[in-house]
């Protein structure tokens, strides 16, 4: 019984250990982070006006004959 | 307040009379420029314009130029309010006009190149075009 207490603690032990090693460790930059949205935000333009232009397309057909 | 009323749907008559009149010419007008377009005598262009290939008769030549005046007041209408250049806004409209309306077997230009004829799989579009899925 007492051997079988002694096992958990050490067990228990173990784990918390094994939790402490685990971790990972943050730490913040020297640096300030830059984060370019340079290509999304040109690539939203293309997208929208692709959306302008086949609501143009359908929206004038006198326009654009087929 | 009936006379408002009356007023109101005079305006609507004219309006719709009105629009009646105004689309039966354009109507003529892009049949004449579709059927050259099935001929091989009239194509897209990847910069939103269509384009005379060769052999129109005056008549759809000078009807491509009116489509294509028109089409700059469009591209020009919108341009302004997506904060973009015309030309922009005209070559993503040749991006949609070269992927999903010229036809098999009809013709297309590229940025100035050469005239195409669209063979039974998709047309290469510009680069610039790849982006918008």
């Amino acid at each position: 019984m007492i051997e079988r207490t002694y096992f958990a603690v050490r067990l228990t032990g173990v784990i918390l250990l094994g939790m402490t090693s685990g971790c990972i460790q943050v730490k913040a930059p020297d640096k300030p982070i830059e984060i370019n949205l340079n290509v999304k935000v040109q690539q939203e333009v293309v997208v929208r006006l692709q959306r302008d232009a086949q609501d143009l397309i359908q929206n004038n057909p006198e326009l654009f004959p087929q | 307040m009936m006379r408002t009323i009356r007023w109101a749907a005079a305006g609507a008559a004219i309006l719709v009379v009105g629009t009646l009149a105004w689309t039966g010419p354009a109507r003529a007008q892009s049949a004449a420029v579709a059927q050259a377009m099935v001929a091989g005598t009239v194509g897209e262009q990847s910069d939103g314009y269509l384009g005379v290939v060769g052999g129109a008769s005056a008549a759809v030549t000078a009807e491509v130029e009116a489509i294509n005046i028109k089409r700059r007041a469009a591209y020009t209408d919108l341009a302004a309010k997506r904060g973009v250049t015309v030309s922009d806004m005209a070559a993503a409209t040749g991006c949609q006009t070269l992927s999903s309306r010229v036809k098999s077997g009809q013709k297309y230009r590229i940025a100035g190149g050469a005239w195409q004829t669209k063979g039974d799989g998709p047309i290469a579009l510009p680069g610039y075009c790849a982006t918008a899925g």
